[in-house]
Protein backbone atom coordinates (compact mmCIF):
# COMPACT_ATOMS: atom_id res chain seq x y z
CA UNK A 1 0.00 0.00 0.00
CA UNK A 2 2.68 2.45 1.03
CA UNK A 3 4.97 1.14 -1.69
CA UNK A 4 2.17 1.62 -4.23
CA UNK A 5 1.77 5.17 -3.02
CA UNK A 6 5.49 5.87 -3.46
CA UNK A 7 5.59 4.19 -6.88
CA UNK A 8 2.53 6.09 -8.08
CA UNK A 9 3.95 9.34 -6.78
CA UNK A 10 7.20 8.79 -8.67
CA UNK A 11 5.30 8.02 -11.90
CA UNK A 12 2.97 10.92 -11.25
CA UNK A 13 5.86 13.32 -10.74
CA UNK A 14 7.30 12.36 -14.12
CA UNK A 15 4.02 12.79 -16.00
CA UNK A 16 3.41 15.90 -13.90
CA UNK A 17 6.71 17.34 -15.08
CA UNK A 18 5.39 17.15 -18.65
CA UNK A 19 2.12 18.79 -17.54
CA UNK A 20 4.24 21.45 -15.89
CA UNK A 21 6.02 22.19 -19.17
CA UNK A 22 2.66 22.55 -20.94
CA UNK A 23 1.53 24.89 -18.17
CA UNK A 24 4.76 26.83 -18.54
CA UNK A 25 3.94 27.52 -22.17
CA UNK A 26 0.45 28.72 -21.24
CA UNK A 27 1.82 30.88 -18.43
CA UNK A 28 4.32 32.61 -20.71
CA UNK A 29 1.67 33.44 -23.30
CA UNK A 30 -0.94 34.42 -20.73
CA UNK A 31 1.53 36.49 -18.71
CA UNK A 32 2.65 38.53 -21.70
CA UNK A 33 -0.59 38.81 -23.66
CA UNK A 34 -3.27 38.30 -20.99
CA UNK A 35 -5.10 36.28 -23.58
CA UNK A 36 -5.79 32.58 -23.74
CA UNK A 37 -4.34 30.63 -26.66
CA UNK A 38 -6.48 27.51 -26.71
CA UNK A 39 -4.77 26.44 -29.95
CA UNK A 40 -1.62 25.82 -27.90
CA UNK A 41 -2.22 22.06 -27.61
CA UNK A 42 -3.16 21.66 -31.29
CA UNK A 43 0.03 23.42 -32.42
CA UNK A 44 1.98 20.89 -30.36
CA UNK A 45 -0.09 18.17 -32.04
CA UNK A 46 1.05 19.41 -35.47
CA UNK A 47 4.67 19.17 -34.29
CA UNK A 48 4.21 15.63 -32.98
CA UNK A 49 2.57 14.48 -36.20
CA UNK A 50 5.37 16.07 -38.22
CA UNK A 51 7.85 14.05 -36.14
CA UNK A 52 5.85 10.84 -36.50
CA UNK A 53 5.59 11.34 -40.25
CA UNK A 54 9.35 11.89 -40.58
CA UNK A 55 10.01 8.75 -38.58
CA UNK A 56 7.54 6.63 -40.56
CA UNK A 57 8.77 7.88 -43.92
CA UNK A 58 12.55 7.76 -43.47
CA UNK A 59 12.89 5.93 -40.13
CA UNK A 60 15.22 8.61 -38.86
CA UNK A 61 16.63 8.66 -35.33
CA UNK A 62 15.35 10.49 -32.27
CA UNK A 63 17.25 13.74 -32.88
CA UNK A 64 15.73 14.58 -36.29
CA UNK A 65 12.30 13.56 -34.96
CA UNK A 66 12.76 15.89 -32.01
CA UNK A 67 13.81 18.75 -34.30
CA UNK A 68 10.78 18.09 -36.53
CA UNK A 69 8.44 18.23 -33.53
CA UNK A 70 10.00 21.47 -32.40
CA UNK A 71 9.87 23.02 -35.87
CA UNK A 72 6.27 21.92 -36.45
CA UNK A 73 5.09 23.34 -33.12
CA UNK A 74 6.96 26.63 -33.53
CA UNK A 75 5.88 27.24 -37.14
CA UNK A 76 2.25 26.48 -36.30
CA UNK A 77 2.44 28.77 -33.28
CA UNK A 78 3.79 31.56 -35.46
CA UNK A 79 0.76 31.11 -37.73
CA UNK A 80 -1.61 31.20 -34.73
CA UNK A 81 0.07 34.29 -33.34
CA UNK A 82 -0.14 36.22 -36.61
CA UNK A 83 -3.81 35.44 -37.26
CA UNK A 84 -5.36 35.18 -33.80
CA UNK A 85 -3.26 37.54 -31.71
CA UNK A 86 -1.20 40.07 -33.67
CA UNK A 87 -4.04 40.83 -36.08
CA UNK A 88 -6.68 41.33 -33.37
CA UNK A 89 -6.48 44.50 -31.35
CA UNK A 90 -5.21 44.28 -27.81
CA UNK A 91 -8.41 44.89 -25.86
CA UNK A 92 -10.36 42.10 -27.56
CA UNK A 93 -9.14 39.17 -25.46
CA UNK A 94 -12.26 37.11 -26.12
CA UNK A 95 -11.95 37.52 -29.88
CA UNK A 96 -8.43 36.10 -29.71
CA UNK A 97 -9.69 33.12 -27.77
CA UNK A 98 -12.51 32.46 -30.26
CA UNK A 99 -10.12 32.95 -33.15
CA UNK A 100 -7.57 30.52 -31.72
CA UNK A 101 -10.47 28.07 -31.39
CA UNK A 102 -11.25 28.48 -35.09
CA UNK A 103 -7.60 27.86 -35.94
CA UNK A 104 -7.72 24.80 -33.69
CA UNK A 105 -10.55 23.40 -35.83
CA UNK A 106 -8.44 24.09 -38.91
CA UNK A 107 -5.41 22.32 -37.50
CA UNK A 108 -7.44 19.30 -36.44
CA UNK A 109 -8.97 18.89 -39.87
CA UNK A 110 -5.58 19.38 -41.50
CA UNK A 111 -4.16 16.52 -39.42
CA UNK A 112 -7.22 14.38 -40.12
CA UNK A 113 -6.69 14.95 -43.86
CA UNK A 114 -3.05 13.95 -43.85
CA UNK A 115 -3.33 11.18 -41.24
CA UNK A 116 -6.73 9.56 -41.73
CA UNK A 117 -6.20 6.76 -39.20
CA UNK A 118 -6.81 6.95 -35.49
CA UNK A 119 -3.47 6.17 -33.90
CA UNK A 120 0.06 6.43 -35.20
CA UNK A 121 3.29 5.04 -33.85
CA UNK A 122 5.90 7.33 -32.40
CA UNK A 123 9.55 6.36 -31.83
CA UNK A 124 10.45 5.52 -28.25
CA UNK A 125 13.72 5.66 -26.35
CA UNK A 126 14.80 2.05 -26.84
CA UNK A 127 17.48 0.18 -25.02
CA UNK A 128 17.51 2.20 -21.84
CA UNK A 129 17.39 0.02 -18.73
CA UNK A 130 14.75 0.35 -16.02
CA UNK A 131 16.12 2.26 -13.07
CA UNK A 132 15.68 0.63 -9.66
CA UNK A 133 15.83 2.74 -6.54
CA UNK A 134 15.30 0.17 -3.80
CA UNK A 135 11.89 -1.35 -4.48
CA UNK A 136 10.74 1.61 -6.59
CA UNK A 137 11.03 1.37 -10.37
CA UNK A 138 11.58 4.42 -12.53
CA UNK A 139 11.02 4.21 -16.29
CA UNK A 140 13.97 5.78 -18.13
CA UNK A 141 11.58 7.95 -20.19
CA UNK A 142 10.25 9.35 -16.95
CA UNK A 143 13.73 10.19 -15.75
CA UNK A 144 14.34 12.06 -19.02
CA UNK A 145 11.06 13.96 -18.48
CA UNK A 146 11.95 14.96 -14.93
CA UNK A 147 15.47 16.06 -15.80
CA UNK A 148 14.37 17.96 -18.91
CA UNK A 149 11.61 19.79 -17.06
CA UNK A 150 13.93 20.78 -14.22
CA UNK A 151 16.65 21.92 -16.63
CA UNK A 152 14.18 23.89 -18.77
CA UNK A 153 12.67 25.70 -15.79
CA UNK A 154 16.12 26.52 -14.44
CA UNK A 155 17.28 27.79 -17.83
CA UNK A 156 14.10 29.82 -18.23
CA UNK A 157 14.41 31.38 -14.77
CA UNK A 158 18.00 32.29 -15.52
CA UNK A 159 17.18 33.68 -18.94
CA UNK A 160 14.33 35.79 -17.62
CA UNK A 161 16.57 37.23 -14.91
CA UNK A 162 19.76 37.78 -16.89
CA UNK A 163 19.05 38.52 -20.54
CA UNK A 164 17.74 41.63 -22.23
CA UNK A 165 14.86 39.68 -23.76
CA UNK A 166 14.00 38.30 -20.31
CA UNK A 167 13.89 41.79 -18.89
CA UNK A 168 11.65 42.99 -21.70
CA UNK A 169 9.37 40.00 -21.25
CA UNK A 170 9.02 40.62 -17.52
CA UNK A 171 8.35 44.32 -18.05
CA UNK A 172 5.65 43.49 -20.56
CA UNK A 173 4.11 40.95 -18.18
CA UNK A 174 4.22 43.20 -15.09
CA UNK A 175 3.47 46.64 -16.52
CA UNK A 176 2.49 46.71 -20.20
CA UNK A 177 2.20 50.52 -20.31
CA UNK A 178 5.62 50.95 -18.73
CA UNK A 179 7.09 48.56 -21.29
CA UNK A 180 5.56 50.58 -24.12
CA UNK A 181 6.81 53.97 -22.91
CA UNK A 182 10.32 52.68 -22.23
CA UNK A 183 10.73 51.62 -25.84
CA UNK A 184 10.17 47.87 -25.65
CA UNK A 185 9.10 46.55 -29.04
CA UNK A 186 5.92 45.01 -27.67
CA UNK A 187 4.87 43.20 -30.85
CA UNK A 188 8.30 41.61 -31.24
CA UNK A 189 8.57 40.48 -27.61
CA UNK A 190 5.04 39.05 -27.73
CA UNK A 191 5.81 37.16 -30.95
CA UNK A 192 9.07 35.73 -29.58
CA UNK A 193 7.37 34.75 -26.31
CA UNK A 194 4.78 32.89 -28.32
CA UNK A 195 7.49 30.97 -30.17
CA UNK A 196 9.35 30.27 -26.93
CA UNK A 197 6.16 28.88 -25.38
CA UNK A 198 5.58 26.71 -28.44
CA UNK A 199 9.13 25.37 -28.26
CA UNK A 200 8.64 24.42 -24.59
CA UNK A 201 5.30 22.84 -25.46
CA UNK A 202 6.95 20.99 -28.34
CA UNK A 203 9.56 19.54 -25.99
CA UNK A 204 6.81 18.44 -23.61
CA UNK A 205 4.83 16.94 -26.48
CA UNK A 206 7.86 15.07 -27.80
CA UNK A 207 8.60 13.57 -24.37
CA UNK A 208 4.98 12.53 -23.83
CA UNK A 209 4.69 10.98 -27.29
CA UNK A 210 8.01 9.16 -26.91
CA UNK A 211 6.93 7.76 -23.54
CA UNK A 212 3.57 6.55 -24.92
CA UNK A 213 4.92 5.24 -28.22
CA UNK A 214 1.70 6.22 -30.04
CA UNK A 215 -0.22 9.38 -30.84
CA UNK A 216 -3.77 10.38 -31.80
CA UNK A 217 -5.13 13.76 -32.92
CA UNK A 218 -6.83 13.93 -29.50
CA UNK A 219 -3.49 14.93 -28.02
CA UNK A 220 -4.24 18.53 -29.05
CA UNK A 221 -7.31 18.82 -26.80
CA UNK A 222 -5.54 16.82 -24.11
CA UNK A 223 -2.49 19.10 -24.04
CA UNK A 224 -4.61 22.27 -23.93
CA UNK A 225 -6.76 20.99 -21.06
CA UNK A 226 -3.93 19.56 -18.95
CA UNK A 227 -1.77 22.65 -19.48
CA UNK A 228 -4.60 25.02 -18.57
CA UNK A 229 -5.49 23.05 -15.45
CA UNK A 230 -1.88 22.84 -14.27
CA UNK A 231 -1.42 26.56 -14.86
CA UNK A 232 -4.50 27.46 -12.86
CA UNK A 233 -3.63 25.08 -9.99
CA UNK A 234 -0.17 26.59 -9.76
CA UNK A 235 -1.33 30.17 -9.97
CA UNK A 236 -1.38 32.44 -12.99
CA UNK A 237 1.76 34.18 -14.02
CA UNK A 238 4.26 32.24 -11.95
CA UNK A 239 6.74 29.93 -13.70
CA UNK A 240 7.51 27.96 -10.56
CA UNK A 241 3.78 27.75 -9.90
CA UNK A 242 3.17 26.27 -13.34
CA UNK A 243 5.67 23.50 -12.67
CA UNK A 244 4.32 22.84 -9.16
CA UNK A 245 0.78 22.80 -10.54
CA UNK A 246 1.80 20.23 -13.13
CA UNK A 247 3.52 18.03 -10.54
CA UNK A 248 0.53 18.18 -8.18
CA UNK A 249 -1.85 17.30 -11.02
CA UNK A 250 0.37 14.39 -12.08
CA UNK A 251 0.72 12.94 -8.59
CA UNK A 252 -3.01 13.25 -7.81
CA UNK A 253 -3.95 11.64 -11.12
CA UNK A 254 -1.51 8.75 -10.78
CA UNK A 255 -2.64 7.88 -7.27
CA UNK A 256 -6.34 8.30 -8.02
CA UNK A 257 -5.94 6.09 -11.09
CA UNK A 258 -4.31 3.35 -8.99
CA UNK A 259 -6.59 3.42 -6.00
CA UNK A 260 -9.91 4.42 -7.61
CA UNK A 261 -9.73 3.34 -11.25
CA UNK A 262 -10.18 5.42 -14.40
CA UNK A 263 -13.64 6.83 -13.62
CA UNK A 264 -12.59 7.52 -10.05
CA UNK A 265 -9.46 9.29 -11.25
CA UNK A 266 -11.44 11.67 -13.42
CA UNK A 267 -13.99 12.44 -10.71
CA UNK A 268 -11.41 12.98 -7.98
CA UNK A 269 -9.14 15.10 -10.15
CA UNK A 270 -11.91 17.39 -11.29
CA UNK A 271 -13.55 17.62 -7.86
CA UNK A 272 -10.19 18.57 -6.33
CA UNK A 273 -9.60 21.05 -9.12
CA UNK A 274 -12.94 22.72 -8.48
CA UNK A 275 -12.27 22.87 -4.74
CA UNK A 276 -8.73 24.18 -5.26
CA UNK A 277 -10.07 26.97 -7.46
CA UNK A 278 -12.73 27.97 -4.99
CA UNK A 279 -10.53 27.77 -1.90
CA UNK A 280 -7.24 28.97 -3.38
CA UNK A 281 -8.13 31.24 -6.28
CA UNK A 282 -4.58 32.60 -6.42
CA UNK A 283 -3.17 29.11 -6.95
CA UNK A 284 -0.57 27.22 -4.98
CA UNK A 285 2.33 29.54 -5.77
CA UNK A 286 0.36 32.50 -7.02
CA UNK A 287 -0.06 35.81 -5.34
CA UNK A 288 -3.11 37.97 -5.22
CA UNK A 289 -2.86 41.36 -6.87
CA UNK A 290 -2.75 43.07 -3.46
CA UNK A 291 0.02 40.75 -2.31
CA UNK A 292 2.09 41.49 -5.40
CA UNK A 293 1.70 45.24 -4.85
CA UNK A 294 2.69 44.92 -1.20
CA UNK A 295 5.80 43.04 -2.19
CA UNK A 296 6.73 45.63 -4.80
CA UNK A 297 6.34 48.40 -2.22
CA UNK A 298 8.48 46.53 0.28
CA UNK A 299 11.24 46.26 -2.31
CA UNK A 300 11.09 49.98 -3.00
CA UNK B 1 -38.87 19.23 -46.33
CA UNK B 2 -36.70 16.16 -46.65
CA UNK B 3 -35.48 14.40 -43.56
CA UNK B 4 -31.93 15.67 -44.03
CA UNK B 5 -32.96 19.34 -43.89
CA UNK B 6 -35.15 18.62 -40.88
CA UNK B 7 -32.30 17.02 -38.98
CA UNK B 8 -29.90 19.87 -39.82
CA UNK B 9 -32.47 22.47 -38.71
CA UNK B 10 -33.23 20.51 -35.52
CA UNK B 11 -29.52 20.43 -34.70
CA UNK B 12 -29.25 24.17 -35.29
CA UNK B 13 -32.19 24.72 -32.94
CA UNK B 14 -30.82 22.48 -30.20
CA UNK B 15 -27.30 23.89 -30.38
CA UNK B 16 -28.82 27.38 -30.12
CA UNK B 17 -29.95 26.58 -26.57
CA UNK B 18 -26.38 25.73 -25.59
CA UNK B 19 -25.02 28.79 -27.38
CA UNK B 20 -27.55 31.13 -25.73
CA UNK B 21 -26.65 29.58 -22.38
CA UNK B 22 -22.94 30.37 -22.85
CA UNK B 23 -23.86 33.80 -24.23
CA UNK B 24 -25.85 34.74 -21.10
CA UNK B 25 -22.75 34.14 -18.99
CA UNK B 26 -20.57 36.04 -21.46
CA UNK B 27 -22.89 39.04 -21.07
CA UNK B 28 -22.51 38.72 -17.28
CA UNK B 29 -18.74 38.82 -17.79
CA UNK B 30 -17.93 35.15 -17.26
CA UNK B 31 -16.38 32.70 -19.70
CA UNK B 32 -17.83 29.22 -19.28
CA UNK B 33 -16.30 26.11 -20.83
CA UNK B 34 -18.86 23.98 -19.05
CA UNK B 35 -22.42 24.72 -20.24
CA UNK B 36 -22.55 21.22 -21.75
CA UNK B 37 -22.89 19.97 -18.16
CA UNK B 38 -26.32 21.57 -17.79
CA UNK B 39 -27.28 20.35 -21.25
CA UNK B 40 -26.37 16.86 -20.02
CA UNK B 41 -28.30 17.37 -16.78
CA UNK B 42 -31.36 18.44 -18.76
CA UNK B 43 -31.02 15.48 -21.11
CA UNK B 44 -30.63 12.92 -18.32
CA UNK B 45 -33.16 14.59 -16.01
CA UNK B 46 -35.91 14.93 -18.60
CA UNK B 47 -35.10 11.49 -20.02
CA UNK B 48 -35.37 9.79 -16.63
CA UNK B 49 -38.56 11.67 -15.88
CA UNK B 50 -40.40 10.56 -19.02
CA UNK B 51 -38.82 7.15 -19.66
CA UNK B 52 -38.34 5.78 -16.13
CA UNK B 53 -40.86 7.66 -14.03
CA UNK B 54 -43.37 7.88 -16.92
CA UNK B 55 -44.05 11.56 -16.32
CA UNK B 56 -45.81 13.57 -19.02
CA UNK B 57 -43.43 15.13 -21.54
CA UNK B 58 -43.93 18.77 -20.50
CA UNK B 59 -43.34 17.92 -16.86
CA UNK B 60 -40.20 16.00 -17.79
CA UNK B 61 -38.85 18.94 -19.76
CA UNK B 62 -39.65 21.19 -16.81
CA UNK B 63 -37.72 18.86 -14.53
CA UNK B 64 -34.73 19.12 -16.88
CA UNK B 65 -34.92 22.92 -16.79
CA UNK B 66 -35.21 23.03 -13.00
CA UNK B 67 -32.31 20.61 -12.66
CA UNK B 68 -30.11 22.70 -14.99
CA UNK B 69 -31.03 25.96 -13.30
CA UNK B 70 -30.73 24.62 -9.76
CA UNK B 71 -27.36 22.92 -10.23
CA UNK B 72 -26.22 25.95 -12.24
CA UNK B 73 -26.95 28.23 -9.30
CA UNK B 74 -25.43 25.74 -6.85
CA UNK B 75 -22.16 25.61 -8.81
CA UNK B 76 -22.09 29.36 -9.33
CA UNK B 77 -22.50 30.05 -5.62
CA UNK B 78 -18.96 29.03 -4.63
CA UNK B 79 -17.49 29.90 -8.05
CA UNK B 80 -18.91 33.41 -8.37
CA UNK B 81 -15.85 35.10 -6.88
CA UNK B 82 -13.77 33.67 -9.69
CA UNK B 83 -13.38 35.55 -12.95
CA UNK B 84 -11.69 35.07 -16.30
CA UNK B 85 -9.61 31.94 -16.73
CA UNK B 86 -10.30 30.78 -13.18
CA UNK B 87 -14.04 30.72 -13.73
CA UNK B 88 -13.54 29.09 -17.12
CA UNK B 89 -11.49 26.27 -15.60
CA UNK B 90 -13.87 25.89 -12.66
CA UNK B 91 -16.79 25.39 -15.06
CA UNK B 92 -14.69 22.98 -17.10
CA UNK B 93 -13.83 21.08 -13.92
CA UNK B 94 -17.48 20.78 -12.96
CA UNK B 95 -18.51 19.68 -16.44
CA UNK B 96 -15.84 16.98 -16.59
CA UNK B 97 -16.66 15.92 -13.02
CA UNK B 98 -20.28 15.50 -14.00
CA UNK B 99 -19.40 13.65 -17.21
CA UNK B 100 -17.16 11.18 -15.41
CA UNK B 101 -19.89 10.84 -12.78
CA UNK B 102 -22.44 9.97 -15.48
CA UNK B 103 -20.00 7.30 -16.67
CA UNK B 104 -20.65 5.38 -13.46
CA UNK B 105 -24.25 6.53 -12.90
CA UNK B 106 -26.62 3.55 -13.15
CA UNK B 107 -30.32 3.92 -12.52
CA UNK B 108 -32.20 1.18 -14.34
CA UNK B 109 -35.76 0.32 -13.49
CA UNK B 110 -38.20 -2.08 -15.04
CA UNK B 111 -40.78 -0.25 -17.14
CA UNK B 112 -43.29 -2.32 -19.08
CA UNK B 113 -41.11 -5.43 -18.94
CA UNK B 114 -37.96 -3.66 -20.10
CA UNK B 115 -35.04 -2.33 -18.11
CA UNK B 116 -34.85 1.40 -18.80
CA UNK B 117 -32.58 4.11 -17.51
CA UNK B 118 -29.01 5.38 -17.59
CA UNK B 119 -26.44 2.57 -17.67
CA UNK B 120 -23.14 4.29 -16.97
CA UNK B 121 -20.81 4.59 -19.93
CA UNK B 122 -23.17 2.46 -22.04
CA UNK B 123 -25.51 5.41 -22.16
CA UNK B 124 -29.24 5.82 -21.73
CA UNK B 125 -31.40 4.15 -24.37
CA UNK B 126 -35.06 4.28 -25.29
CA UNK B 127 -36.17 7.77 -24.37
CA UNK B 128 -39.15 7.07 -26.53
CA UNK B 129 -41.73 9.74 -25.78
CA UNK B 130 -41.70 11.24 -29.30
CA UNK B 131 -42.06 7.76 -30.83
CA UNK B 132 -44.85 6.68 -28.50
CA UNK B 133 -46.74 9.95 -28.88
CA UNK B 134 -46.41 9.64 -32.66
CA UNK B 135 -44.56 12.92 -33.15
CA UNK B 136 -42.97 13.08 -36.60
CA UNK B 137 -39.50 14.68 -37.06
CA UNK B 138 -41.12 17.74 -38.64
CA UNK B 139 -43.48 18.12 -35.69
CA UNK B 140 -40.56 17.82 -33.32
CA UNK B 141 -38.65 20.46 -35.29
CA UNK B 142 -41.62 22.82 -34.87
CA UNK B 143 -41.64 21.99 -31.16
CA UNK B 144 -37.92 22.84 -30.90
CA UNK B 145 -38.53 26.08 -32.78
CA UNK B 146 -41.39 27.01 -30.46
CA UNK B 147 -39.32 26.33 -27.36
CA UNK B 148 -36.44 28.37 -28.79
CA UNK B 149 -38.84 31.24 -29.47
CA UNK B 150 -40.00 31.10 -25.87
CA UNK B 151 -36.38 31.45 -24.70
CA UNK B 152 -35.84 34.36 -27.09
CA UNK B 153 -39.04 35.95 -25.77
CA UNK B 154 -37.81 35.50 -22.20
CA UNK B 155 -34.52 37.21 -23.04
CA UNK B 156 -36.43 39.98 -24.82
CA UNK B 157 -38.53 40.49 -21.67
CA UNK B 158 -35.31 40.71 -19.64
CA UNK B 159 -33.96 43.24 -22.13
CA UNK B 160 -37.10 45.40 -21.86
CA UNK B 161 -36.98 45.30 -18.10
CA UNK B 162 -33.95 45.76 -15.88
CA UNK B 163 -32.57 42.23 -16.15
CA UNK B 164 -30.33 42.56 -19.19
CA UNK B 165 -29.00 45.95 -18.08
CA UNK B 166 -28.08 44.38 -14.71
CA UNK B 167 -26.26 41.54 -16.46
CA UNK B 168 -24.39 43.93 -18.71
CA UNK B 169 -23.29 46.34 -16.00
CA UNK B 170 -22.08 43.45 -13.83
CA UNK B 171 -20.29 42.03 -16.84
CA UNK B 172 -18.67 45.27 -17.95
CA UNK B 173 -17.66 46.68 -14.58
CA UNK B 174 -18.51 44.76 -11.39
CA UNK B 175 -17.04 47.44 -9.12
CA UNK B 176 -19.19 50.14 -10.68
CA UNK B 177 -22.17 47.82 -10.41
CA UNK B 178 -21.50 47.24 -6.70
CA UNK B 179 -21.23 51.00 -6.17
CA UNK B 180 -24.68 51.40 -7.70
CA UNK B 181 -25.98 49.13 -4.96
CA UNK B 182 -26.31 46.10 -7.21
CA UNK B 183 -25.57 42.77 -5.54
CA UNK B 184 -23.00 41.46 -8.01
CA UNK B 185 -23.03 38.01 -6.43
CA UNK B 186 -26.80 37.70 -6.72
CA UNK B 187 -26.81 38.82 -10.35
CA UNK B 188 -24.03 36.35 -11.21
CA UNK B 189 -25.84 33.46 -9.52
CA UNK B 190 -29.05 34.51 -11.25
CA UNK B 191 -27.27 34.56 -14.60
CA UNK B 192 -25.81 31.11 -13.94
CA UNK B 193 -29.25 29.76 -13.02
CA UNK B 194 -30.78 31.26 -16.16
CA UNK B 195 -27.95 29.90 -18.31
CA UNK B 196 -28.23 26.48 -16.66
CA UNK B 197 -32.00 26.44 -17.19
CA UNK B 198 -31.70 27.33 -20.88
CA UNK B 199 -29.07 24.63 -21.39
CA UNK B 200 -31.22 22.13 -19.48
CA UNK B 201 -34.20 23.01 -21.69
CA UNK B 202 -32.15 22.25 -24.80
CA UNK B 203 -30.79 19.08 -23.23
CA UNK B 204 -34.27 17.75 -22.48
CA UNK B 205 -35.39 18.40 -26.05
CA UNK B 206 -32.21 16.79 -27.37
CA UNK B 207 -32.68 13.61 -25.34
CA UNK B 208 -36.19 13.12 -26.68
CA UNK B 209 -35.15 13.73 -30.27
CA UNK B 210 -32.11 11.44 -30.15
CA UNK B 211 -33.83 8.81 -27.90
CA UNK B 212 -30.30 7.86 -26.84
CA UNK B 213 -27.74 9.85 -24.84
CA UNK B 214 -24.35 8.87 -23.48
CA UNK B 215 -21.81 10.70 -21.32
CA UNK B 216 -19.25 10.91 -24.15
CA UNK B 217 -21.57 13.28 -26.03
CA UNK B 218 -21.15 15.93 -23.35
CA UNK B 219 -17.38 16.38 -23.53
CA UNK B 220 -15.45 19.63 -23.66
CA UNK B 221 -15.87 20.14 -27.41
CA UNK B 222 -19.58 21.06 -27.49
CA UNK B 223 -18.98 23.48 -24.61
CA UNK B 224 -16.14 25.25 -26.38
CA UNK B 225 -18.21 25.34 -29.57
CA UNK B 226 -21.13 26.90 -27.70
CA UNK B 227 -18.87 29.60 -26.31
CA UNK B 228 -17.38 30.30 -29.73
CA UNK B 229 -20.85 30.69 -31.28
CA UNK B 230 -21.63 33.76 -29.20
CA UNK B 231 -18.23 35.26 -29.91
CA UNK B 232 -18.54 34.66 -33.66
CA UNK B 233 -22.20 35.67 -33.98
CA UNK B 234 -21.87 38.72 -31.78
CA UNK B 235 -22.51 39.69 -28.19
CA UNK B 236 -25.00 42.47 -28.95
CA UNK B 237 -28.25 40.50 -28.95
CA UNK B 238 -29.59 37.03 -28.30
CA UNK B 239 -29.57 36.54 -32.07
CA UNK B 240 -25.76 36.62 -32.01
CA UNK B 241 -25.28 33.10 -30.66
CA UNK B 242 -28.07 31.78 -32.91
CA UNK B 243 -26.38 33.40 -35.89
CA UNK B 244 -23.14 31.74 -34.77
CA UNK B 245 -24.82 28.32 -34.78
CA UNK B 246 -26.43 29.04 -38.16
CA UNK B 247 -23.12 30.12 -39.63
CA UNK B 248 -21.30 27.11 -38.22
CA UNK B 249 -23.70 24.25 -38.91
CA UNK B 250 -25.33 25.94 -41.92
CA UNK B 251 -22.10 27.00 -43.59
CA UNK B 252 -20.47 23.68 -42.81
CA UNK B 253 -23.33 21.83 -44.45
CA UNK B 254 -23.31 24.11 -47.49
CA UNK B 255 -19.52 23.93 -47.75
CA UNK B 256 -19.89 20.27 -48.59
CA UNK B 257 -18.25 21.01 -51.94
CA UNK B 258 -15.02 21.42 -49.99
CA UNK B 259 -15.65 17.94 -48.53
CA UNK B 260 -12.61 17.15 -46.37
CA UNK B 261 -11.44 20.77 -46.23
CA UNK B 262 -14.59 22.25 -44.71
CA UNK B 263 -13.11 23.04 -41.33
CA UNK B 264 -9.98 24.47 -42.92
CA UNK B 265 -12.06 26.89 -45.00
CA UNK B 266 -14.51 27.62 -42.20
CA UNK B 267 -11.87 28.10 -39.49
CA UNK B 268 -10.03 30.54 -41.72
CA UNK B 269 -13.25 32.45 -42.43
CA UNK B 270 -14.05 32.76 -38.73
CA UNK B 271 -10.53 33.94 -37.95
CA UNK B 272 -10.79 36.61 -40.67
CA UNK B 273 -14.21 37.78 -39.44
CA UNK B 274 -12.86 38.14 -35.92
CA UNK B 275 -9.98 40.32 -37.16
CA UNK B 276 -12.45 42.75 -38.73
CA UNK B 277 -15.17 42.46 -36.06
CA UNK B 278 -13.63 41.44 -32.73
CA UNK B 279 -17.00 41.48 -30.95
CA UNK B 280 -18.64 39.21 -33.49
CA UNK B 281 -20.85 39.73 -36.53
CA UNK B 282 -23.85 41.21 -34.71
CA UNK B 283 -22.02 43.39 -32.18
CA UNK B 284 -23.39 46.32 -30.21
CA UNK B 285 -22.35 48.86 -32.86
CA UNK B 286 -24.15 46.92 -35.59
CA UNK B 287 -27.21 46.72 -33.34
CA UNK B 288 -27.19 50.47 -32.73
CA UNK B 289 -26.85 51.20 -36.43
CA UNK B 290 -29.66 48.79 -37.19
CA UNK B 291 -31.96 50.37 -34.61
CA UNK B 292 -31.15 53.87 -35.88
CA UNK B 293 -31.99 52.75 -39.41
CA UNK B 294 -35.30 51.31 -38.21
CA UNK B 295 -36.25 54.54 -36.43
CA UNK B 296 -35.54 56.68 -39.46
Amino acid sequence: MLLDLVQNTVDGLAVGAAYGLLALGFTLIFGVMRRLNIAFGPSIMIGIFAGAWLHAEWSVGMVPVFLAVLAGAVITAAYVERISFAAIRGDAALASMASSFAIWMQLEEAVARVFPGRTYGFPTFDGMPMIEIGPVLLRPEYLVMLVTAAALVAALQWGLAHTRFGLELRTLADRPEAARVSGVNVARVAFLTFLLAAAIGGIAGFLIAAADGQITPKIGLWATIKGLIAMVIGGLGSLRGALIGGLVLGVVEANAQWFLGAAGREMTTYALLFLALVLLPAGLAGRTEAGARAEAERRL
Amino acid sequence: MDSYTISVLSNIGLFSFLAISAWILLIAGEISFGQQAYFALGAYGAGIATAVWQWPFALGLGFGIVLGAGIGALVAWPAMRLTGVHFAIATLAFAEFLRSGLNIFRYRREVGGYLTGPDGANGFRDIRWAYEAGVEPLGYLILIGGCLLSVIALVACLARGRGMALLRIVGEDPILAAMQGISVARVRIGAAALAGGVAGFGGGLYAHMATYVEPAQFGVMPGVHALAYGLIGGLGTVFGPILGVLVDIGALESLRVFSGYRMIVFGGLVALVLIVRPRGLLDEAALRRGLAWLRR
